[in-house]
Order: C-alpha cells, then structure tokens, then sequence
C-alpha cells in the first residue's frame, strides 16, 4: 500500500532555527498518525509543509502521491484540515459558511457538512463572531469534513476546549479511522492520543526521534527507578537502549528500550545496589523522560534516538 | 454495556475491553446470544481506536467468548459464562497476588494482611 504522507529528507529553517532536521517518515492509509512535540519542535511546520502552505528547503512533502511543493491547491482541495486557530468568515452564519465552502467541492458536501453541524449541536442561524471557542472548533470540523476527506490533518484540535467538545472531537476522529481514513494529528493532550493513535512520532527541536506503533512503544519501553544509597555509588550499567537518563535527587530514573530485567536485577545484586522499580510507563512518561532529556545540555542528541 | 476506559493506568486498552467483557458476561450484564456493539459503535462510544477495540474482539473470539452471528456481527457464545466465570477468578487472583507482594514488600505478616481483608470484607465481622 503506497504511503498517503511521506517526507523525505525534509529540512526547513527559518533564519538560525531549524523547525525541521532532515525529517523523513510515511503514514499508511487508514492510520491514525500523532505527532508529539514541545511547543516550537516544528509540529506546524510539518503541517504546512504537507498542504503545501510552506516550501522545505531541501527535500520533498508527498501527500497522496502529489509533491507538495508542485500541487498544493490539489493536495488542499482533497484533504481536510483543522488549524490551531481556525481562521473563519466572521460575518457569514453557520449555516451560510457550509454553503459558501459547498461550492469548491463536489456535490453533496452541504448535506454531510449540515449533518455533522446538527450532530455537534451548532446553531446554524448564529453568525461566526458569536460563537464560543468550542462551537467555533466544531464549524472548523465539520468544513474540514463536508467531502469526507481520505486524510483529516487536526493541528492541536482540542487546545482549550472544554471536557465535551474534546470528546466529540475524539469521537468524530475515531469515525473517520473506522471508516478506513486517516487522520493526521497533532496534539498535547497526550491521554487523548494515547486513546485514539496507532502511531506516534515525537519530534525534539526538528529532529524526528521516534516514530513507531504506540503498543509497540508501551510494550517495549519500562522505566526503572534505582535509589542510590550515597552520592559516591556507580551508578549500574543498564541493560537495553537507554531513551532517557534523569535524576530525581537521590533516584536515578530511566526510560529504556528493549530492557533485559532478568540481568538488571542481576547486575544489582552482584554490585550490592538495592533492587530497582520497574515499572511499565504510560505515553506521557515516556514523552516527558525524552523531553527532559533534550533539555539537559551536557548529553548528545543522538542518545534519545530511536530508529 | 458500559466500559471505562483508562488509557494510562499502563494496562493496554484491549485488555481492559476484554476484562470488562469478561466481567459483563460473568454478572449477566450480557447474556448468552446477546450481541456485542459493533468495532466502530464501541470504539466510538469509548473514543478509542478502532483497531484496539477489533483486537479485543478478536481475542474473545478466539478464547470461545463471542461468537461471529452470519451478518449480525458478534455475539455472545454459549460457554461464555462458564469461562467468564473462570476468566474474572483469573483477574481477581492477578490483582490479589500484587497486592500480596505489596504487603510483603511493606513488611506485612499474613495475620496482618488477613485482618486488613476480612475488615474489609462487610458481612465477615
């Protein structure tokens, strides 16, 4: 099955900053992709760069088997997409923005778009400048999905919503995956992407450093707390790919890969350390040991690479 | 059938479908014949992943718990809940030898312990 989404050698910089370092992935159809990130880790920028809103400066965006540098209109009138701040007709109703947007897609796009407006419980007589925060998210969702879209891109769908809103958006995210679409998302909420995502990639500072199955990364991934008795102790050699190494005082923690706990124990025991805490993390500790990781100067970046 | 699902209590998702299945079948919540919501309706009700939810099914079709109806979808198996019954002692046994090792972890005599569960069982006083 071709990729529906693939970067190759992507690299995008803005002045000295670079959003995007030499990035290369591919997104199956009919996943649901995550992508994970500190605020300024280049998330947007991957986001543009796939509508053809940006041009890498070296590489190539395919979206659908189209470059997205040669066809943005093409890859744009195709997928949906869902900005951070959903810029929107302020003056036009609800109802009047479904039907004005109806008329740069195929028929039956007004049908489905009042259909998920009715089913998210938006007046459709209400202008635009009248509506909340949340109602506004829901009008962006259902233009987005009016012509039910192979690919839905979500950039930060959920900021700032309340309990309900957030939920219909996971909702409305695991209708599209049941019906075999993708969805791209782009997201903080890390126990929402933790429900609803079959991959994730995590982005550090532009650099891609993990991109895998999310069960795969929670099965493979345990976190071992070790507290040394004095400052003067070794710490012990881990057996498994360390992720990330951070102390907490007088805890070591890491997060590791792959981890032999047979042998750690082993290795405890036979340098009189005491038995280390391992236990099975969930997506946010694992995302926030990487995090942290990257923000401790002293070690190199290559240290947190996964694939 | 009303699940709750907790995506970061560190037990996968499917799993925790498939207890709470399990444990629908052994209260009777669901009886036998009983058809299960279809892979979107629960994923979509739960607001997980369609995937997880089709891997849980398929986990309880092939340990003999739901059963594929020509056309329908999935029900509930004949002999679910005998193995329900069996399953949610399994789960139980789990969940008690962690807290078991907690104790002991904890330095606890098993009189101890004993006196922390029967205060804790209502009508053994």
């Amino acid at each position: 099955m071709a990729p529906i989404v693939q970067f190759q050698n992507v690299t995008r910089r803005f002045g000295n900053t670079l959003a995007l370092d030499n990035v290369s992935f591919e997104i199956d159809p009919g996943t649901v992709f995550a992508l994970l990130g500190a605020n300024g880790a280049g998330k947007t920028t991957a986001i543009r760069l796939m509508l053809g809103l940006d041009s890498p400066d070296s590489g190539t965006v395919n979206v659908m088997g189209l470059d997205s540098a040669q066809k943005p209109l093409e890859i744009r009138s195709q997928v949906g997409y869902v900005a951070d701040r959903p810029p929107l007709y302020e003056w036009m109703t609800v109802d009047e923005i479904g039907w004005f947007t109806s008329g740069f897609y195929p028929s039956g796009y007004q049908a489905k778009y009042d259909a998920l407006r009715t089913r998210f419980d938006v007046d459709g007589s209400k202008a635009i400048r009248e509506l909340s925060k949340g109602m506004r998210a829901k009008v962006a969702l259902a233009l987005s999905m009016g012509h039910e879209p192979p690919l839905l891109v979500l950039d930060e769908p959920t900021s700032g919503l309340d309990p309900l809103v957030r939920r219909e958006f996971l909702e409305s995210m695991v209708d599209v995956a049941s019906a075999g679409r993708t969805v791209f998302l782009s997201s903080h909420q890390v126990n929402e992407v933790e429900r609803v995502a079959d991959v994730v990639a995590i982005l550090l500072n532009g650099k891609l450093v993990c991109i895998e199955r999310l069960e795969d990364l929670k099965r493979n991934t345990t976190e071992v707390v070790l507290a040394l008795p004095n400052a003067d102790t070794k710490p012990p050699q881990i057996p498994g790919q360390v992720l990330a190494h951070v102390p907490f005082g007088h805890d070591l923690v890491w997060m590791v890969r792959d981890l032999d706990a047979a042998q750690l124990l082993n290795i405890c025991r036979d340098s009189n350390l005491p038995s280390p805490v391992i236990r099975q993390p969930n997506l946010e500790d694992i995302l926030l040991a990487m995090l942290r990781e990257y923000r401790l100067p002293s070690r190199p970046q290559e240290a947190v690479t996964i694939n | 059938m009303i699940c709750h699902i907790d995506a970061t209590n560190g037990v996968p998702i499917y799993e925790q479908i498939g207890r709470q299945v399990t444990y629908a079948i052994a209260n009777g919540t669901l009886l036998v014949g009983e058809h299960v919501p279809s892979v979107r309706e629960l994923a979509t009700q739960l607001a997980v992943n369609p995937n997880t939810v089709a891997r849980a099914y398929r986990e309880l079709q092939q340990t003999g718990i739901l059963t594929p109806i020509r056309g329908t979808g999935l029900a509930v198996a004949p002999t679910a809940p005998d193995k329900c019954r069996e399953g949610r002692r399994h789960i139980l046994q789990d969940r008690v030898e962690s807290v078991v090792r907690e104790a002991q972890q904890g330095g606890l005599q098993l009189d101890d312990f004993l006196k922390l569960v029967h205060a804790a069982w209502p009508t053994s006083a």
